[in-house]
């Protein structure tokens, strides 16, 4: 039987020990797995919400801002106890796997086959690619606040540019009532939802316009510099909470 | 055991008996001052009640917007003109407000009349009761009459295409779909790869005991760094390598169109000045259920009138005496015979006279308008239909502090 060079690297147990150890560890994963499906799901369904529920809310200003800033809260806790104590520098790509996975589920089911809303206009945003450059900054550095800083940047500056492939095309006008509107917004005029009036929805507002049409990078930005403060306060909100008492008895 | 699955039984039977499906989208459980006094339907009605999937159903009406609006309702400067339906089973195709296109929302004015059009088309099969409803910004919604569609054909037969400016044709229904679906696929898989990469190797356990154990060195090899640090460039490289394609692809995009449009009302329709009420009293029967209002009356058109309905938070209540105009009088809303009048002679031009006016009917209460008078701001409101020989018709819109009687 062959071995892997980096188990045999980080493995102190042998025999029955490391069988019942690995064993915990799936253990521990399936309920991390549900665990986080579950909570960061609805952290951001209270947070972001309606940003990442319809096309026609994502927006230059509040949608870029208000996504990583929110997104980052779970993968800085998660961050937290899984390098610190573990070395393991997954935290943050393990959230958004399920993040995805539960709102991929939430979209298919309760958007489309229950409310019938098609699901293109249900699309959720990705923050994987931020969530990997996260992972990776804090496993190199080795440094809380070189993450906070570099890191949380990376993942607030990333996150545009990441969806833009996926939601660019839902930008392109069409002439409609006598107006142009973005497919997008055609699409929250013409898929009726009695509780969503087209006035609720927060977006396009603010002085950020102030500085001609370059809302997105100032957004973008000041998502930035907004996500090194939320980083570092969940890392220590992780680190607060998470617990390795039971660990020492072992 | 056979006496609790007994039990279990009878009370899974009971549960069931009473399993009904909701019909309703809460018009009732607004406040009727609200309902009576801020949009004033009148006139709704459907092109076709039975349809197939990809059918056109058009919907009419016109409303006034009460010159009483209460003054716990925020004024109306940004209304939207929904359809309630249960999700959208139907899609609309064209809105019109006064004969004006419009898709975002717009600033109704107190006292002023409107008429609109709203066109649906019909996407998925079924029975639906269908109301046009106004979204007022810090208020709710305001209902307007329902109705029952029929959809019958297949949803899969359904599509919706657009026109971009740039002149492609696109199907509403799957656009952008594959490739939401392709750049959440590849960033999913790339993360997973990450994940069980790390989770292919003991985990918990022996790396917080080699860590404690201050063998920090062995739990990230070289090779572990290699990988991370090609991820550290090739991540950033792919998404603004998308990004530029995107743009490339993309090269006419706008923001999300976010103005009020500007509608001006119709030239008056009701209180033109033509016919003049003013209710002096009104009083809710409890047990009778019914309004009972005294009004004073001037015509001051050229042609004997008469009352032929009263008109609020969209019931309706017909003076069958009166020549009505020929509407469909069949949903439960309207009740047929529900007005009378202790003087049903015609009003002649230039007469003033105080007519009581009794609007009875037991859709007070099953419309719960009769908690009216358990509101904070207990007036009521509604349209009176005036109508003289040749047909023309009259419309008032009035408002009365309520007093309820229990006896």
């Amino acid at each position: 039987m062959t071995t892997n060079p980096a188990e045999l690297a980080a493995q102190p147990y042998s025999g029955e020990k490391a069988r019942l150890s690995r064993h915990f560890d799936y253990l521990i994963l399936v309920l991390a797995f549900f665990l986080y499906i579950g909570s960061f799901h609805l952290n951001v369904a209270l947070t972001v919400g309606d940003w990442d529920f319809w096309l026609d809310w994502k927006d230059r200003q509040w949608w870029p801002l208000i996504t990583p800033l929110m997104m980052i809260t779970f993968p800085a806790a998660v961050q937290s106890l899984l390098w610190e104590r573990f070395r393991l520098p997954m935290g943050a790509t393990l959230c958004m796997c399920c993040l995805l996975i539960g709102s991929w589920i939430t979209r298919v089911f309760a958007y489309h086959y229950w409310n019938y809303f098609p699901i293109n206009m249900v699309l959720p945003a990705t923050m994987l690619p931020s969530a990997l450059v996260l992972d990776v900054i804090l496993m190199l550095t080795n440094s809380m606040t070189f993450t906070a800083i570099f890191g949380s940047a990376a993942f607030a500056l990333l996150f545009y540019p990441s969806n833009w492939p996926m939601f660019g095309m839902f930008h392109v006008p069409v002439e409609y009532g006598g107006a142009q509107l973005t497919i997008a917004d055609l699409f929250g005029f013409q898929y009726i939802r009695a509780g969503m009036p087209e006035y609720l929805r927060i977006i396009e507002r603010g002085t950020l316009r102030t500085y001609g049409q370059y809302a997105t990078p100032l957004a973008s930005f000041f998502s930035a510099l907004l996500c090194t403060l939320m980083y570092t306060l969940w890392w220590h909100l992780g680190k607060w909470f998470a617990t390795v008492r039971y660990l020492k008895k072992i | 055991m056979l006496k609790r699955l007994g039990f279990l039984g009878c009370v899974l039977t009971t549960l069931a008996a009473g399993i009904s499906v909701a019909h309703a989208h809460g018009e009732k459980a607004l406040e009727p001052f609200i309902r009576m006094r801020t949009i004033q339907w009148y006139d709704v009605s459907w092109s076709n009640p039975t349809v197939e999937v990809n059918d056109a159903v058009t919907v009419t009406g016109r409303f006034h917007v009460a010159e009483d609006w209460p003054i716990g309702v925020p004024k109306p400067e940004a209304a939207y003109l929904n359809i309630s339906v249960p999700g959208p089973v139907m899609i609309r195709t064209e809105r019109y407000l006064n004969g004006q296109p419009w898709t975002n929302s717009v600033a109704l004015r107190p006292g002023a009349d409107y008429d609109f059009k709203v066109v649906l088309k019909a996407r998925v099969p079924g029975r639906y009761h269908i109301h046009p409803f106004f979204n007022l910004k810090d208020a709710g919604p305001v209902m307007g009459p329902g109705r029952w569609i029929e959809i019958g054909g297949d949803a899969a037969a359904f599509s919706n295409p657009v026109k971009t400016l740039g002149g492609e044709v696109i199907d509403m229904e799957s656009y952008g779909l594959a490739t939401g679906v392709m750049w959440h696929g590849l960033w999913l898989l790339v993360g997973l790869a990450w994940l069980l990469w790390w989770i292919s190797r003991p985990l918990f356990f022996p790396r917080y005991k080699m860590l404690e154990a201050g063998r920090e060195a062995e739990l990230v090899t070289p090779l572990d760094r290699r990988i991370a640090k090609v991820i550290l460039v090739a991540v950033p490289v792919v998404v603004l390598g998308a990004n530029a394609m995107a743009q490339n692809a993309y090269p006419n995009t706008i923001p999300l169109q976010a103005a009020l449009d500007h509608i001006d009302p119709l030239e008056p329709v009701v209180n033109t000045g033509a016919v003049q009420v003013k209710i002096l009293r009104a009083e809710y029967r409890v047990p009778g259920r019914s309004m009972a209002m005294t009004a004073q009356i001037f015509n001051g058109t050229g042609h004997p009138i008469r009352i032929g309905e009263f008109a609020t938070a969209g019931l309706r209540f017909i003076n069958a005496v009166a020549v009505v105009p020929s509407q469909d009088e069949t949903d439960h809303l309207t009740a047929a015979a529900g007005l009378h009048l202790d003087n049903d002679a015609p009003i002649q031009p230039g007469e003033r006279r105080t007519v009581m006016i009794s609007a009875t009917d037991a859709i007070w209460e099953t419309e719960k308008l009769d908690g009216l008078i358990r509101d904070a701001d207990s007036r009521l409101g509604g349209l009176l239909f005036f109508y003289d020989d040749a047909g023309q018709r009259y419309i008032t819109s009035s408002s009365v502090a309520v007093i309820p009687r229990f006896d």
